[in-house]
């Protein structure tokens, strides 16, 4: 009788293993078959591997805990795939050593990371994460910066670099991967297939910028209180509580933000600004907010402009501008002064487009005399005398087509 | 009534082991808990350690959680078996000097190197894994150890008629073995996806393998030992271990619902969430029914935190079966919700049964320093501590999810969870303090004042009178 009991224990022992074996064979083992099959068919042949530097940036985003705040892992559900975009396929992750998926979600989720922020902005944001976005709770990362936004350290840049990579092979790999994807994507579940490629766009984060796109369609708004608000959570912290773009964390954008009391804008040129960012520079889009928000924070930016009188510039004066901006200008800013001159499409940033938009009379010459620090837009002091420079300065003004309800 | 109540407790209790790593434990916790403390301020004012890589919030978290896992649960645990495994088998342990070096390698080549890696950089940004690979070398070393220690003595008294406590004990030292490796090691070289499958098992298995049977270890054993009562079904002990063994593994995946992860994995690991929860009620009904007579708040201070303790065993695995339904998971998945849930894990259910374990076999050492008052006081203060904590963090990860489900910007989550994570800040106070009189509740009081209150409230009994109430199968 001992015997056999003792043979039972034996029985439960190796049953007990048993267990432990089965769970490792049943959610490790097996799903691993199923997920290798898919990333040997689904994935593009030649995905990126990361670069000695990316690879660095990697480990510091590890150090830091930064996954466990930031998930890297957009899951098969409609508010994810709404906030960020494509759900994540397993190909995306195999360079993932460890996986840095994370299971809690402070901020945002980084999957697609890549493009949606400009360096400058992703730099700053490190440095000091409430000068650009107001109430973060994001820890600083100062240690990786000589002392300023726009002095990093190499750790600092190595991690941007990995930040950098973050979605880049899906996005990379469209169309063509995306079709070659779906097409080996032949056990796929219709909720697989509804979030992973029925999805009009890769990257659903709002805050992406893009230089083409639809563009919200604002309206007049009454709500100066909606606006201000909106303004102080969104926007001051780079333009400034008054607009003039002086704060802390203007100060390591390049170009800086805009003085938005040295601009008029139409309600066109807003929408379009809000709604997709200003592609190439640190301005994010604030697709998030909604139009009815937009239109209220309009309302605010164009209350920073002082009304004053325009000055009366004598009909000379304007004729050279015009033949300057023609010899000079056009060719980015176009004959029209819409912005898109034969050279506009070659420039990181689009030329601003003076119907949409007009500078003071100060900061127009200020334009042209010193150029637009972290744009294109060069300096012309040491090619154009100065009457030909003010002249210009003054001609470009005109293109204005706006007016209070446009 | 014996004349030696020292040796009538236990005669081969390596008492100065219990000592050590009830005391290390409680160091643990202190140090631990400030971590998170901190954290949690620096979630309020995050700019608060400035230039101070070191005390950044990343670090800080994965010191918390470690140290609450390896250096408060480990040391507690190891204290209750050096009183436990004797008791249970009449047996010593392998040996004292052994337990020196298991005390030495756990403290200082596990946990305080640990601690200052992950502060210093290094580390791996795996949950319930985040010491560096160097440490975790430690770690299995130890775990080795530990087994050469504990299980000579179960298997030198014979297998027939072990109580359920040693099946637990043998259970989780010998799985934790097993499991641990895999939970560190394997998504260092199994990339993304593949690894993420392997990581969601370890961070079930960590609670299902580890925490939980060396807790019920400790809550099967302190009740029938305080209330002098055989537990009220051998039967259904047993059939619960085997279901949890069974079970616990398989949940892994539920970490990781709508993922990429193949849907049929998920859906099995969600059905075995829903089971556990069913198996546990199970057991959580057995515990409760052998606490009759006894009530929900005994008397004595050990017993009382395993009560309450398998009170919150019972509510953590039921709000674990519900959270990982796709319905719910899809909304509170990421939020506090789960942050709440994990902290009435370790710190309701987990802490509440090792604190207990050390009390228990704390009174027990003649010698050792007893105030009853003051763990008295610990106790409510903990309880209060875990009840706002854990209602505060619910209610904050339903506010996440319902901002998440609209179309508000991302930060509006942040800011409408602010004013719960102030509560939850504030709620370690409570906690703080209780932890502190748990301390003193060891520390301070007059030698041996413990073995006095169970002579004078139940009577102390000779070990040969506990040990086969624990070994026999009663009803």
């Amino acid at each position: 009788m001992n015997r056999l009991l003792r043979m039972s224990y034996l029985v439960a022992a190796v049953a007990g293993v048993g267990f432990f074996v089965m769970s490792i064979l049943l959610l490790g083992v097996w799903p691993g078959r199923t997920l290798e099959h898919e990333i040997r068919t689904m994935s593009p042949r030649h995905p990126l591997a990361l670069t000695a530097s990316e690879s660095r940036g990697r480990k510091i985003y590890a150090r830091e805990g930064c996954a466990y705040c930031h998930t890297q892992q957009i899951r098969y559900v409609a508010s994810d795939v709404a906030r960020f975009g494509k759900a994540t396929l397993a190909w995306e992750t195999i360079f993932d050593y460890p996986q840095l998926w994370g299971t809690r979600r402070i901020g945002p989720d980084l999957s697609r990371e890549a493009s949606v922020r400009s360096a400058d902005w992703q730099l700053s944001h490190l440095y000091a994460p409430r000068a650009l976005v107001a109430d973060s709770i994001m820890p600083p990362f100062p240690w990786l910066f000589e002392g300023a936004p726009d002095r990093p350290k190499q750790e600092a840049r190595d991690l941007l670099d990995y930040l950098e990579t973050l979605g880049r092979d899906r996005a990379l790999a469209a169309p063509e991967g995306e079709a070659h994807a779906l097409a080996a994507c032949n056990n796929c579940s219709d909720d697989e297939k509804r979030f992973a490629f029925a999805p009009a766009v890769l990257n659903a984060n709002p805050a992406r910028a893009r230089r083409r796109g639809d563009s919200a369609h604002l309206v007049p708004s009454n709500d100066l209180a909606r606006g201000q608000q909106v303004y102080a959570l969104y926007c001051a912290t780079c333009h400034g509580a008054r607009g003039n773009g002086d704060t802390p964390g203007a100060a390591g954008l390049h170009p800086r933000p805009v003085n938005l009391t040295e601009q008029d804008y139409t309600l066109g040129r807003l929408g379009f600004s809000l709604w997709n960012g200003v592609a190439g520079t640190a301005m994010p889009a604030w697709r998030e907010l909604g139009v009815d928000d937009l239109s209220a924070v309009a309302r605010v930016v164009r209350n920073f402009q002082p009304a004053q009188a325009e000055p009366s510039i004598p009909a000379a004066v304007l004729a050279l501008g015009e033949r300057v901006y023609a010899a000079r200008c056009a060719q980015c800013h176009g004959e029209k002064g819409d912005g898109n001159g034969s050279a506009a499409g070659q420039f990181p940033i689009a030329p601003t487009n003076f119907r949409a938009q007009r500078p003071s009379i100060a900061a127009s010459l200020r334009a042209v005399r010193n150029g637009i620090e972290g744009t294109p837009m060069a300096p012309w002091t040491n090619d154009l005398p100065e009457a030909e420079l003010s002249a210009v300065a003054y001609f470009v003004r005109g293109f204005w087509t706006g007016g209070p309800n446009q | 009534m014996s004349d030696q109540p020292a040796s009538a407790a236990s005669p081969t209790v390596e008492t100065s082991l219990v000592y050590a790593h009830g005391l290390a434990a409680i160091v643990t916790l202190l140090i631990s808990v400030g971590f998170g403390v901190l954290a949690s301020i620096e979630m309020l004012v995050p700019d608060l350690v400035g230039n101070t890589p070191w005390l950044t919030w990343g670090r800080l978290r994965y010191d918390h959680t470690q140290g609450i896992m390896l250096g408060w649960l480990g040391n507690a645990f190891f204290a209750f078996l050096y009183h436990g495994v004797p008791v249970l088998t009449g047996k010593r342990v392998t040996s004292l000097r052994l337990g020196q070096w298991i005390f030495g390698l756990w403290n200082f080549a596990v946990v305080a190197p640990g601690w200052i890696l992950v502060l210093a950089g290094f580390s791996q940004p795996l949950e319930w894994a985040e010491f560096p690979l160097v440490i975790d070398a430690f770690v299995v070393l130890a775990l080795i150890l530990a087994l050469v220690q504990f299980l000579p003595p179960f298997f030198s008294r014979g297998l027939e008629d072990l109580y359920v406590s040693s099946w637990y004990i043998i259970g989780g030292l010998v799985f934790t073995l097993l499991a641990y490796p895999m939970g560190n090691f394997v998504p260092e070289l199994v990339p993304g996806a593949r690894g993420a499958a392997f990581s969601g098992l370890w961070i079930h298995d960590a609670i299902g393998l580890f925490v939980t049977p060396l807790a019920l270890a400790v809550i099967y054993f302190v009740i029938p030992a305080a209330t002098r009562r055989p537990i009220y079904s051998h039967f259904l002990s047993m059939l619960g271990f085997w279901l949890l063994f069974f079970l616990y593994p398989l949940n892994g995946t539920h970490h990781y619902v709508f993922s990429v992860i193949p849907m049929s994995a998920q859906i099995g690991a969600i059905t075995a969430s829903t089971l556990l929860g069913v198996d546990v009620i199970l057991v959580v009904a057995n515990l409760l029914l052998s606490l009759r007579g006894a009530g929900l708040i005994p008397r004595d201070p050990g017993l009382r935190f395993v009560a309450t303790g398998t009170v919150f065993y019972l509510i953590v695995s039921i709000q674990g079966s519900v959270q990982a339904q796709m319905a719910i998971n899809r909304a509170v998945h990421f939020s506090d919700f789960v942050v709440g849930h994990s902290h009435l894990a370790m710190l309701g259910f987990a802490t509440f049964a090792a604190a207990g374990g050390i009390i228990h076999a704390w009174q027990r050492i003649p010698w050792a320093r007893y105030n009853a008052t003051a763990l008295e006081w610990s106790y409510w203060l903990l309880t209060a501590g875990v009840v706002i904590m854990v209602s505060d963090l619910t209610i904050a990860g339903l506010v996440e999810a319902r901002i998440w489900q609209s179309s508000a910007p991302w930060m509006e989550s942040v800011r409408a969870a602010r004013p719960y994570w102030l509560i939850r800040t504030l709620s370690f106070m409570p906690i703080v303090t209780g932890f502190l009189l748990l301390l003193a509740g060891l520390v301070t009081g007059d030698r041996g004042a413990g073995l006095r209150r169970v002579q004078e409230e139940i009577g102390l009994q000779p070990v040969e009178e506990i040990a086969p109430r624990l070994a026999t199968e009663a009803v």
